[in-house]
């Protein structure tokens, strides 16, 4: 065993004999990276690969009269899940998503997908979407999925795009729509 | 003696079983296998969904290597892991073609605090079923023997719903009903008018809808609509160990909690036909005690309670004790699910609800009850279910992007209902919880197999079930109607019950009408392995009446010194 890996051991069981002191189990999870986890978290998206994605979730969901999908935090969400939450082969497919929009940006404007105009980039992935949801591809179909979660459950997505209360406190079990307004976000 | 009672396991049965015997004033020492759990301190249920680690999702490498079972339950995420054990951790073993889903969490309230929460009382067409038709053995209790403690039990646990005077659903002692949606009540007229002896009731459910002043007592408040309920919930508006049972236990200063604590066997002594030692092993420092009191109950869930029985084997009981009938760990049951059906509604455009109901509707069984006509297969099964209106996860699988799709999923989409089956599954023999013969856990304990499938019986009961699902939702309007897509695997439902069952005849069952050993008169049990046939409604109530109907007996048979 080397110097390093036993000198990070013997902060390991530091940790955790703090962590039994101060507050169990709940505490353990925030400090302490799970074997599998640790297993799981890949490398990053490169910087070329997250401007690609920024302006891709922004074309999904554009800013309008409310926040689109960058104000939102959804890129940064997606390169989250991306390190964090994905398996290798789910990492795989969230950038070939990523990858594909690059090519078709090429073969269709000869130009990178964050050099196009706004409306060459919408051409790309409405195509690819109406493409690869007609196919029910699975790795697209989890790339927009993670797109509409980062937006409508962040907090700008939630409560000012549509509702969102964290404490209802009442069941009104038949009311007009016009009186709730918009579609409740949970 | 170190206490007047010990009761093995702090979920429903073993909280019950803690604040009925803490009130008769004996000293009870609670054993729980997981650890301490703070009630509200310990909960996510404030989080915002922006808040709640990956929105929710539990990373998918960590999912398979540790949560490969647990994570098949709707309850799993990541604002509600803790309550799941790591099925790498905690391994159990079946035949490699008959998968048995174990699902479970090792902590103070066990599963009290994830249960599903509806409940429902069982009807003497449940308690005779297996005299009736002879699979199984005949039911040591009827409904009369439990309709009190079911009374005491809902005023108590606190139930809302509504009394519907059904033979099949016994009515109770009900906090208001919730409301069923626009929908529903669609649904319900429509149903009602097309099949007159189907009834639907909105979704009885242990959820304060007005906190009586025994619940506000406890700390308890009224349901906010939150619908987070898995997460465990602040307010203690639904029932757990931990909002209810055991802070009451706690008030009388009769009760000892010991967490983290795993019970390895039972001792028997046999001159006095007595448990005379809970021998465990502390899970922090791996050492051995043992806890002596008057009386024990079993209550480590229906397959770790069949786990100790079986590992307390000893000269007298060689394969387990109380298992002189050979029964112990046989006759898993658990209800069938993955039947049932879904469609959409295309009407009520303009109405929508406001806040999240934590129940739905029930539909009670009337298969082979008051329609029987045609009918291939023995007892039923009853369908919960319910409507709302999609929202802005459609975008994923339809069509669009930008403006037009932002627009679009402003405002609700169509209506949806599901029909949700529960069938009745059969007792059978083989259908077996044992101990494994070579590998052991972490503990050096010998691991649970779990060998169980279902039969012809349930086959064509769920081919039943689809068929009158789509049925109903297609008379009622709704569109786009689909079947479940497959029966899942035994153990899905978490329902599982009947390794311990209750019965007259000692060499066919291991409890009495009382849940008191046969065989060994200071041992009870009243979790669900004390269940001779499932019936079709959610059992925990019937836990619920079933611990504190034993747990006074016992009191008494004390006091009286009978026992």
């Amino acid at each position: 065993m080397s110097d390093s890996s036993s000198q990070k051991l013997n902060r390991r069981a530091l940790l955790l004999g703090a962590v039994l002191l101060v507050g169990g189990a709940a505490a353990l999870t925030r400090f302490v990276r799970k074997p599998g986890a640790g297993s799981a978290a890949g490398p990053g998206l490169t910087g070329a690969q997250f401007a690609l994605l920024e302006q891709v979730c922004e074309v999904i969901i554009p800013t309008t009269d409310t926040a689109g999908a960058i104000v939102a935090g959804v890129p940064v969400f997606i390169r989250q899940m991306i390190e964090e939450w994905s398996s290798a082969e789910s990492r795989a497919e969230l950038i070939g998503v990523l990858e594909t929009a690059e090519k078709q940006a090429w073969s269709r404007f000869g130009a990178a997908f964050i050099e196009l105009a706004p409306e060459r980039r919408f051409d790309v992935i409405n195509d690819l979407d109406a493409q690869r949801l007609a196919s029910q591809d699975p790795a697209y179909r989890k790339f927009k999925h993670l797109v509409l979660l980062g937006y409508y459950q962040s907090e700008v997505g939630a409560t000012h795009e549509l509702r969102f209360e964290l404490v209802p406190g009442a069941w009104r079990s038949c009311v007009p729509l016009s009186e709730i307004g918009r579609a409740s976000a949970v | 003696m170190d206490f007047d009672a010990i009761v093995v396991g702090s979920g429903i049965s073993g909280g019950w079983v803690a604040k009925e015997l803490c009130e008769r004033g004996l000293k009870t020492l609670v054993i729980e296998r997981g650890h301490h759990v703070n009630h509200r301190t310990d909960y996510m249920d404030f989080s915002a969904p922006w808040d709640v680690p990956h929105r929710g999702m539990v990373p998918e490498a960590e999912e398979a290597e540790h949560y490969a079972v647990q994570s098949t339950c709707h309850a799993f995420n990541s604002a509600t892991k803790q309550w799941w054990v790591r099925d790498s951790e905690h391994p159990y073993s079946t035949p490699a073609d008959r998968p048995y889903r174990w699902i479970r969490g090792y902590h103070l309230g066990g599963r009290s605090i994830t249960w599903g929460r509806q409940t429902y009382r069982m009807s003497d067409y449940d308690f005779g079923a297996n005299l009736k038709d002879g699979n199984g053995i005949d039911w040591p209790i009827r409904y009369a023997d439990l309709s009190p403690w079911y009374d005491r039990v809902e005023r108590f646990a606190g139930i809302s719903g509504a009394n519907e005077g059904l033979e099949q659903l016994p009515d109770g002692q009900f906090l208001p009903p919730m409301a069923l949606n626009c929908v529903e009540n669609e649904f319900k007229k429509r149903i009602e008018e097309e099949f007159p002896t189907r009834r639907i009731t909105v979704g009885r459910c242990a959820h304060l809808t007005e906190p009586t002043a025994e619940h506000i007592a406890l700390g308890r408040g009224p349901c906010q609509l939150r619908s987070t309920c898995e997460r465990g919930c602040g307010y203690g508006a639904y029932f757990s160990s931990l909002s209810a049972t055991l802070p009451a236990a706690e008030k009388t200063g009769n009760l000892t909690v010991i967490t983290d604590a795993i019970v390895e066997r039972l001792d028997y002594d046999h001159a006095k036909r007595r448990v005379s030692g809970v021998r465990v092993i502390d899970t922090n420092t791996r050492q051995g005690r043992s806890y002596q009191a008057r009386v024990v109950f079993v209550c480590a869930s229906t397959i770790g309670t069949a786990q100790i029985l079986l590992a307390s084997q000893s000269e007298y009981f060689p394969t387990g004790l109380a298992n002189s009938s050979d029964t112990v760990g046989r006759y898993l049951m658990d209800h069938l699910v993955g039947i049932g059906a879904g469609g959409t509604h295309p009407g009520f455009q303009d109405r929508y609800y406001y806040g999240r109901r934590p129940t739905g509707f029930y539909l009670p069984r009337y298969i082979n009850l008051t329609e029987s006509a045609d009918v291939d297969f023995l007892r039923g099964y009853g369908f919960q279910g319910y409507s709302g209106r999609s929202s802005w996860e459609r975008g994923g699988y339809q069509a669009g992007v930008g403006a037009d799709l932002k627009q679009r999923l402003r405002y609700p989409g169509p209506w949806g209902m599901q029909l949700i089956g529960f069938g009745e599954m059969l007792p059978r023999a083989d259908n077996r919880v044992t101990l494994h013969s070579s590998r052991k856990d972490r503990w050096g304990l010998p691991l649970v197999h779990i060998d169980c499938t279902h039969g012809e019986n349930e086959r064509r009961l769920a081919e039943r079930a689809n068929r009158d699902a789509v049925q109903m939702l297609v008379a009622a309007g709704f569109e786009n109607v689909m079947p479940a897509a497959e029966v899942k695997p035994p153990g899905h439902s978490v329902h599982e019950m009947g390794t311990a069952r209750m019965g007259r005849d000692p060499s066919t069952s291991v409890l009495n009408a009382r849940n008191q050993a046969h065989d060994v008169q200071n041992l009870f049990i009243t979790d669900g392995s004390c269940m001779s046939s499932c019936g079709t409604v959610n059992p925990s109530l019937t836990y619920m009446a079933l611990s504190a109907r034993a747990a006074n007996y016992a009191a008494d048979r004390l006091a009286s010194g009978e026992m």
